[in-house]
């Protein structure tokens, strides 16, 4: 087989489990986004009563999809009343209990929890689109080695926050290097900012950014919607 | 719940006694060429006194050793404890590695390693003396005469270890042991793929070389050459092993 077919037939493989991902995610912030609906009849600004029923949400998608490690909602800051918590996000431990993650979201104390600047909230509020950041240290969050994907909601017309998941990178591996193995050319799944995802071999290491664009180096983009997810492979000179 | 650095500050202790922690230390210890076949260990109350444990738990560790044909204990005058053998790579143990480490994490392991390596060999240049070169030279080739995969990690980690010796700086040199503890036995057993001591020789010939002139710049680059070729032969392992292509792929090692 030629290393382009291989490349398709990666990609094809890929690509479904990914708007798999993709379809969970917006399901979710849709079903955040009806709860919300729901408690806050004639309020424009989140309090906790109001919140009452997300922790459920998070507790049920982790349950039903393994490969996210946590899941939940963060809201805009000017979304949610004076003294209101702007975040609700469960994990599970290493031992698959289901437990609140806690943040320190106190501006200015050296472990604040900035998640507002963090892409995986400011891309999918300023596009309205869901998208994946990743891999990155989630430092001051689950302090794991992760991609987060999100989908934004919002109310009434107003952008309201984002609701998503995280897979660590471990727990990916596994499910997309099966894929990628079947290219026998060096080859790597990358994402929107050229950052390799994973690999087939030891030429692309996760983490690394992809900068020089040689001849012999092509790519493919997988079919997910926003999430800028390509596959990139050299040929033999 | 959870705080920030949890996994940090909570992780898990080894679940290991304190015995089998011993018997583990000094395999490791001889693993990299710490302690050599011949040598003797120190007398038993010093061992106890040094790892802190009762003489009934050094005993039991010793006789453990003694078990494995790893040392042998000699009555009279001139006894003690002697290091007898080389103890074998535990296969099993090294291939559960391959397939509980993810990528990520070996990927990060050649980084912290990379780094370390970096300041090690930037110091052995400015630092290093004839007789640390001389000494280098011969534990370089050491690796391509070695004859086995348990010898050939030995040489391997002596000359890097060496090599950090020859900075001075201790803490340097703590690290490339814990390093060295990781990853040499995981390069050298031949689980899917052979790993070659001539181009790995050659490699370490160069970097004396470069130490021997002075020369950080090109010492620096060939440094971490060589740990990233290590690496792409751990991952390509770790690819083998876990994620074979077909059957044949993971039960046979290749050249």
């Amino acid at each position: 087989m030629n290393p382009e077919n291989e490349i398709v037939q990666a990609a094809n493989a890929l690509t479904p489990w990914f708007n798999g991902v993709a379809t969970e995610i917006r399901e979710l912030s849709k079903n955040v986004a009806a709860l919300l609906e729901r408690s806050l009849v004639g309020k424009s600004k989140v309090n906790t009563a109001a919140m009452v029923g997300l922790d459920e949400l998070s507790r049920e998608f982790l349950t039903k999809n393994s490969f996210a490690v946590g899941a939940g909602t963060f809201f805009a800051a000017d979304s949610v009343e004076e003294g209101g918590r702007p975040l609700e996000w469960w994990s599970r431990n290493s031992s698959g209990a289901i437990g609140r993650l806690k943040f320190d979201l106190t501006p200015g104390s050296d472990r604040y929890y900035d998640y507002q600047k963090l892409p995986f909230f400011s891309t999918a509020a300023s596009t309205g689109e869901q998208t994946v950041w990743g891999p990155y240290i989630d430092y001051l969050g689950a302090e794991e080695y992760v991609l987060t994907f999100t989908a934004p909601f919002s109310l009434r017309g107003n952008f309201m926050g984002v609701a998503g998941c995280d897979i660590r990178h471990r727990d990916l591996e596994p499910l997309i290097m099966p894929h990628l193995r079947l290219i026998r050319t060096n080859a790597a799944l990358i994402n929107a900012s050229d950052r390799v995802i994973l690999g087939n071999s030891g030429m692309y290491l996760v983490g690394e950014r992809i900068k020089s664009e040689s001849p012999r180096q092509h790519r493919l983009a997988l079919d997910v919607p926003h999430l800028g997810l390509s596959l990139i492979f050299t040929t033999q000179p | 719940m959870s705080t920030p650095f949890q996994s940090q500050i909570y992780r898990s202790l080894p679940e290991i006694e304190r015995a089998d922690a011993i018997v583990d230390r000094i395999t490791k210890a001889i693993t990299l060429g710490l302690l050599k076949v011949g040598e003797r260990l120190p007398p038993e109350a010093a061992l106890s006194e040094m790892f802190g444990v009762g003489g009934a738990t050094l005993r039991e560790a010793l006789a453990e050793l003694r078990e494995q044909g790893v040392v042998e204990t000699r009555r009279g005058r001139s006894g003690g404890t002697f290091v007898v053998t080389q103890p074998r790579h535990q296969t099993d143990t090294i291939r559960d590695w391959f397939l509980s480490t993810s990528i990520s994490e070996i990927r990060d392991i050649g980084d912290e390693h990379a780094a370390v390596a970096a300041a090690i060999i930037r110091l052995a240049c400015e630092r290093a003396e004839a007789h640390d070169i001389e000494r280098l030279h011969e534990l370089a080739r050491a690796l391509v005469l070695a004859t086995s995969p348990e010898v050939r990690a030995v040489a391997d980690s002596r000359f890097h270890i060496e090599l950090a010796v020859s900075a001075q700086s201790p803490r340097l040199a703590n690290a490339e042991i814990r390093l060295q503890e990781e990853t040499v036995q995981q390069l050298w057993t031949p689980l899917a793929i052979v790993f070659d001591p001539e181009p790995a020789t050659a490699e370490h010939l160069e970097l004396v070389r470069a130490v021997a002139q002075d020369q950080p710049a090109k010492a620096g680059h060939l440094v971490l050459e060589h740990i990233r070729r290590n690496i792409f032969h751990l991952i390509d392992t770790k690819l083998t092993l876990g994620y074979a292509r077909s059957k044949q792929d993971a039960n046979e090692p290749r050249e």
